[in-house]
């Protein structure tokens, strides 16, 4: 009953939480369902139509397309997980810190967040992958740090506001260490925007990782990853589209879910639109 | 009487030695908050301090409670500096020195039921035990309700969420954690200037129960001249972060006084 | 002498947001205010004061509606206005001075501009002639009046502004003026200032003057009668005089006492052992100010 009023209340939250519940079943449980290994090569078999077999055909080399779209909803999801963790873990301390400190520690390290922050993220991330080289791992290294600094400054700006507010100062004048007042007052009034932000942040980060996977910066080949799919299938446009629109169906639909989700985040959390 | 009035003057426990603090705007010239501002407050006494917005007494309390720190001169409580402190010693200060803000509305946390906001205090001290607690101490619900109790606040008030209780109310509660450590000194900036008028009085009752029956001192701070006079034993007037007029409270319409103080009281006369 | 308002039997209810509950806000208020006379409608936050003024002055609310009883304007119903007749009136027949300039003022424009229009929506004036009363009143209410004329409103002190909007209210000559606690944002003299100043221009507008306030000591040494507010009622409504020397209704008791006067604390008034009056708000056990949160900023 009372799932049934929030879905009425905001039903494409509720869409977009349905979307992604079975993306994430998909990448818990994807090993067990899928029909066939996503890595195997029969060129006999490929660019098949459709069939009980291979349910969405298979692609140029003979690969079972659903398997690979199903593997690559774990490796795209999973890397997104962790680069949104990775990014909270530097960004939020750097952020409580600066804010709640402040003085010349919150210079500096503003500072240093305005100064990468001007640098457009195709630059960094197309550099990193030139003088690390194009893998998996420096691209999610770039996006790291790109993204940790919008937490950072999110952060700072939440924790500025609410240490000039009565409850905080009271809360110094009641004796608690720094440590005390930011874990039982600030750290609570964080975690929503923070949450917001990385739901809206997800779908970016998925959006990264496909793009530059495509550009051939990231996932390498055979990786079942969604945007090196997309730039496998590219030579076969022209006569099997499926090769490139499956890929891209499914980085629109987590994306989609994720904005949804974000959307209705920040509605039930009341968090003010920045 | 006597006896007691004279070793309470041999003793402050609050002096302050000429305090000065300015603030540097964004646009134009530096705001010089407070001037020059020397006073020391009694054992057992209410120093009342008036002034309008802009007077200074908020940067007073601010600097009392070493949220901020001075420009220039000393504050000692009982004897012991209190600038510049940090860490251990800070610590120490803080529960000799507690607060009740304005706004009962900001001064609670809205994520934490009420007994949680009340023991805060002596969450941070688990090493004070105040003697009207001292039979409830090691339980920290039952302590909780005490100093509701003794705000006139009941149990059931303790799982409460701070929306969920009126202005007066909080207020209660901001007052229950003030005293909690049983401070020395109790600042009261504005304790009563958010609430209705018939509310206004019951606070400023309860105020003074508590001062009397705990023993406490009190800095009460107003931009109402009659709640000070209600409240306090000596009164000081703040202009443009300066004392202008200092006096013992029944003196408060004698010829004396400082043109200002006399414009503040001819509207309540 | 015909009073200048007439508010009968007047209950005025909000529409909760769903259902037909009807939640009533202010029940069976009568009172009148006559040319020359300062009433005060005094209460605490939630008492009503604030609709009871939006009532008289037409500008409730849509989610509140006029229930039953009578509300007269220079003996006409001013519940039968025209949306155009009640614009008409407001500035020229009514002025208001609010308690932030935002009421009164629009941010971003010069005073002066806002001043004359005001004028010229009422009075077929020249430009030239709208300046020269705008200037006039700007002087009269003691500012420097080519200086504020020129200015933005948020470059005047507060204390400056509602000199502004008591001269903007006054300037027209109405037949009433409300003022809705126009000095609670105030310092206290300032405020004692704007109010001094009220009164000085009321005497020579000549104007029925209906002053809302939640304190009643700052207001009983200028209003003429007292009407003080409670939970939507008006409990004693009375000439200052006799509320001063015997107020009948323990809650306006309650609320001198709460503000004793510096004499009163001098000659020994025992203010701590007051016992509690029984109308006081009952704060202990079921906790929200019972209509407080109901009543919407008019």
């Amino acid at each position: 009953m009372n799932t049934w009023h929030s879905i009425r209340q905001s039903p494409m939250t509720a869409l977009g939480i349905a979307l992604l519940t079975l993306l994430v079943f998909l990448t818990l449980f994807g090993p067990w369902i899928v029909p066939n290994d996503p890595l195997t090569v029969q060129m006999s078999e490929r660019l098949q139509p459709p069939s009980w077999q291979y349910p969405f055909g298979t692609d140029h080399l003979g690969r079972c397309l659903f398997s690979r779209l199903v593997e690559g909803a774990q490796i795209t999801l999973g890397l997104a997980a962790v680069v949104i963790v990775t990014v909270a873990v530097i960004g939020i301390p750097v952020g409580l810190l600066s804010g709640y400190v402040g003085g010349r520690l919150d210079t500096i390290l503003m500072r240093i967040v305005d100064g990468a922050g001007a640098l457009p993220e195709f630059v960094v991330a197309i550099s990193v992958a030139g003088f690390l080289g194009p893998n998996l791992t420096n691209l999610l290294l770039s996006i790291v740090a790109i993204k940790w600094m919008g937490y950072a400054r999110v952060v700072r700006s939440i924790v500025l506001s609410e240490r000039e507010k009565e409850y905080v100062l009271a809360a110094r004048v009641a004796g608690g260490s720094a440590w005390t007042v930011m874990r039982r007052h600030l750290i609570p009034q964080i975690l929503s925007p923070v949450f917001v932000l990385a739901a809206l942040d997800i779908g970016k980060i998925i959006m990264l990782i496909a793009m530059f996977s495509f550009l051939g910066l990231g996932a390498q080949p055979p990786t079942p990853e969604w945007g090196a799919m997309l730039n496998d299938g590219r030579p076969y446009f022209q006569t099997v589209p499926e090769l490139m629109i499956y890929p891209g169906m499914a980085i629109l639909l987590v994306v989609i879910s994720c904005n949804l989700i974000a959307d209705g985040l920040r509605d039930r959390l009341d968090v003010r639109s920045r | 009487m006597k006896d007691t009035k004279e070793s309470m003057e041999s003793s402050p426990l609050l002096t302050v030695n000429r305090l000065s603090k300015t603030y540097s705007t964004a646009k134009g010239a530096p705001v010089q908050a407070l001037q020059d501002v020397s006073f020391h407050i009694r054992k057992g006494e209410c120093l009342g301090l008036v002034g309008e917005s802009g007077s200074g007494k908020s940067t007073l309390s601010r600097l009392l409670l070493s949220l901020e720190r001075p420009d220039s001169g000393e504050m000692y409580v009982h004897g012991v500096p209190l600038n510049g402190l940090t860490g251990k010693a800070l610590r120490e200060t803080r529960k000799q020195v507690q607060v009740v803000f304005q706004d009962p509305h900001a001064a609670l946390n809205q994520r934490l039921p009420i007994w949680r906001s009340v023991l805060e205090p002596l969450d941070n001290y688990p090493d004070v035990t105040p003697p009207f607690l001292a039979d409830v101490r090691p339980n920290r619900r039952e302590t909780a309700a005490k100093l509701l109790e003794m705000v006139g606040l009941l149990p059931e008030h303790l799982d409460r969420y701070p929306h969920e209780l009126s202005g007066g109310q909080k207020q209660r509660v901001a007052i229950a954690r003030g005293i909690s450590l049983r401070p020395d000194l109790l600042i009261c900036d504005e304790p009563t200037s958010c609430l209705d008028v018939s509310l206004q009085a019951q606070m400023l009752r309860l105020l003074k129960r508590l001062q009397r029956q705990l023993g406490l001192s009190y800095l009460f701070i107003s931009h109402d001249i009659v709640s000070i006079r209600m409240m306090s034993d000596r009164i000081l007037v703040m202009q443009e972060g300066r004392i202008v007029d200092q006096f013992p409270s029944d003196q408060i319409l004698s010829e004396e006084r400082h043109l200002y103080t006399k414009q503040l009281t001819a509207a309540v006369r | 002498m015909r009073p200048i308002v007439e508010v009968e039997a007047l209950c005025v209810q909000a529409l909760a947001k769903r259902g037909k509950d009807r939640i009533p806000l202010i029940q069976d208020v009568s009172f009148q205010i006559h040319p020359g006379e300062m009433l005060a409608l005094v209460g605490e936050s939630g008492s009503g004061k604030s609709v009871t003024a939006g009532a008289v002055l037409g500008l409730l609310p849509n989610a509140l509606h006029i229930g039953s009883g009578s509300l007269r304007f220079q003996g006409e119903d001013v519940l039968a206005w025209t949306e155009k007749k009640r614009r008409g009136l407001l500035g020229s027949q009514i002025g208001c001075v609010f308690q932030d300039y935002q009421g009164s003022f629009t941010p971003f424009r010069k005073i002066g501009k806002q001043l004359t229009e005001m004028i010229r929506t009422h009075h077929s004036l020249s430009k030239a002639t709208a300046k020269d009363l705008a200037l006039e009143w700007l002087d009269q209410v003691a500012l420097p009046a080519e200086r504020v004329y020129d200015s933005y409103p948020f470059q005047l002190s507060g204390g400056q502004r509602q000199r502004t909007a008591l001269a903007a209210a006054m300037m027209l000559r109405p037949a009433l003026v409300v003022a809705d606690e126009p000095t609670t944002a105030l310092d206290v003299l300032t405020g004692e200032r704007v109010l001094d100043l009220l009164a000085e221009l009321q005497m020579q507008v000549g104007c029925a003057v209906l002053l809302i306030s939640h304190d009643l000591r700052h207001v009983m040494k200028r209003a003429d009668t007292v009407a003080v507010m409670k939970d939507g009622r008006i409990v004693e409504c009375e000439a200052t005089e006799m509320i001063r020397r015997r107020a009948s209704h323990p809650y306006t008791q309650t609320l001198l006492h709460a503000r004793p006067l510096l004499t009163d604390l001098d000659a020994g008034l025992d203010w701590e052992n007051e016992e509690v009056v029984s109308s006081e708000r009952h704060e202990g056990v079921d906790g929200v100010e019972s209509l407080a949160d109901r009543e919407p900023a008019v």
